[in-house]
């Protein structure tokens, strides 16, 4: 037996176990109607008869304040499903033993855990760029095509945080061989960012100093993208894209390490 | 072949629950968000437009238009970026005319309505200025009654709704014969 089809069994049971029908369907009913309800293009029009306003005076800053607004509830509802996944669908497979099943399988260990984070961030991610991505499309097609790079950088930026949680949820799941704390965790570190973010905005603004935000710009960088953007958090730091890349790169960094930690103990110390 | 039967039944699943979405969503109605209408005699080669309108995606323009003589309709589309939209309130028809020739891309709309009703309705696909401009190109008198009415909804209810009408029969065909199959599997056991 080669060693596709032991890894093709343990996508499918994961995907079975993350996904029991209706899960799936509601989280995609979900996403459909949070693209089109929030969705906005960051346009006022006063009323008729007045002067017209236009908040937004490029596409590539239309394109980003779409993508912006339909990312509020959408992303965090991404984000319920990812943290259950990782913390609960492989929490309760090392509680029940399921992994251990998985380890007398002709397959590598990096192996195995690269089919239950196919399942649980790989589905979702695709079920939620999919869905998004079209949502937009059907919207404005000619506002998504021609700035098709800022609508990925803007989603590449927003979900780096979200994935570093995640990578830390996984962490900690190997680790405690339970998910109910990491879950918890996850959730904690999640909102404590627009916290975090706001003391670093107020401290920035004060000293007039960007300093604390370029600190959270690295683990978080749609920071570095809303100002690049909409220059929203002040005079003190006008960002360059080159800048913004450099962030967004270091923050997957980031991500890629918490990750390959993840594989690291999961592969070899990771004892059942 | 089970495994197949499972992934496209799941999918079709999905795809039921997204039209589900996009029907709801397609079912918010409307709001208005003002109407200017006017009734006016239009001169001969005299141009009137309704001055530029800031549209995005989620708006719309809806024109009712009835004619007493011959007038040419025009929607003009001048992107935000564009340098055009202090110079939209054309003085004279050689200037619509110059206008017009130098920028056919930007004509959305080029209507000749001789003693007629007309009505259409305009959602753009980016965010835009829009101007309506009415020019008669008679020798004779023209009289011109308007009702131009902006709308603003959450997405364009057709373009939507005929998604969601291709995409659940799909659904329930790629979901029948895993939904047929969990079935007998529950009546079994």
């Amino acid at each position: 037996m080669g060693k596709g089809k032991p890894f093709l069994e343990v996508l499918s049971s994961a995907i079975h176990e993350d996904y029991r029908f209706p899960f799936l369907e509601v989280f995609a009913f979900l996403y459909g109607l949070g693209t089109f309800v929030f969705a906005s293009f960051g346009v006022t029009i006063t009323a008729t008869g007045a002067t017209n306003q236009v908040t937004a005076t490029a596409n590539e800053v239309v394109a980003y304040g779409a993508v912006s607004s339909i990312l509020s509830l959408p992303l965090s509802i991404f984000i319920i499903l990812v943290f259950k996944n990782i913390a609960y669908g492989l929490g309760s497979d090392l509680e029940k033993g399921i992994i251990q099943t998985y380890f007398s399988y002709p397959l590598r260990r990096r192996g195995i855990l690269t089919a239950k984070l196919l399942s649980a961030l790989g589905v979702a991610l695709l079920l939620f760029l999919g869905i998004q991505i079209s949502g937009l499309y059907i919207l404005a097609p000619d506002i998504i095509l021609p700035q098709l790079g800022t609508v990925l950088l803007t989603y590449a930026a927003s979900l780096s945080y979200p994935l570093l949680i995640a990578g830390i949820m996984l962490l900690l799941t190997l680790k405690l061989r339970r998910g109910g704390i990491s879950l918890v965790v996850g959730l904690v570190l999640y909102f404590a960012m627009s916290i975090v973010s706001g003391i670093a905005t107020i401290f920035a603004i004060v000293t007039e100093t960007p300093l604390s935000l370029q600190i959270i710009s690295a683990i978080s960088p749609s920071i570095v993208l809303t100002q690049y953007y909409g220059g929203t958090l002040g005079n003190f730091w006008a960002p360059a894209f080159s800048e913004v890349l450099l962030y967004t790169g270091v923050s997957y960094v980031i991500v890629a390490f918490v990750f390959v930690l993840g594989y690291t103990y999961f592969s070899r110390r990771l004892n059942l | 072949m089970k495994r197949w039967t499972n992934v496209l039944g799941r999918g079709g699943t999905v795809l039921i629950a997204i039209s589900l979405a996009l029907l709801l969503v397609s079912l918010i109605p409307q709001i208005n968000l003002g109407t200017s209408a006017g009734r006016m005699p239009v001169l001969p080669e005299q141009v009137f437009a309704t001055g530029s309108r800031v549209l995005t995606p989620q708006q719309g323009f809806q024109v009712k238009v009835t004619v007493e003589g011959t007038i040419n309709v025009y929607l003009l589309e001048v992107g935000s970026e564009e340098p055009y939209s202090e110079s939209m309130l054309f003085a004279d028809a050689a200037e619509l005319q110059e206008f017009l020739e130098a920028n056919p891309n930007l004509i959305i709309w080029d209507y000749n309505l001789e003693d007629g009703y007309f009505e259409r309705y305009y959602a753009p696909t980016k965010v835009m200025n829009a101007t309506l401009v009415f020019y008669n190109p008679s020798s004779a008198d023209a009289i011109l009654d308007y009702e131009v009415t902006l709308t603003s909804t959450v997405a364009p209810g057709e373009k939507v709704r005929n998604i969601a009408y291709w995409a659940a029969p799909i659904g329930i065909i790629l979901a029948l014969p895993w939904l047929l199959n969990m079935w007998k599997q529950r009546k079994q056991s």
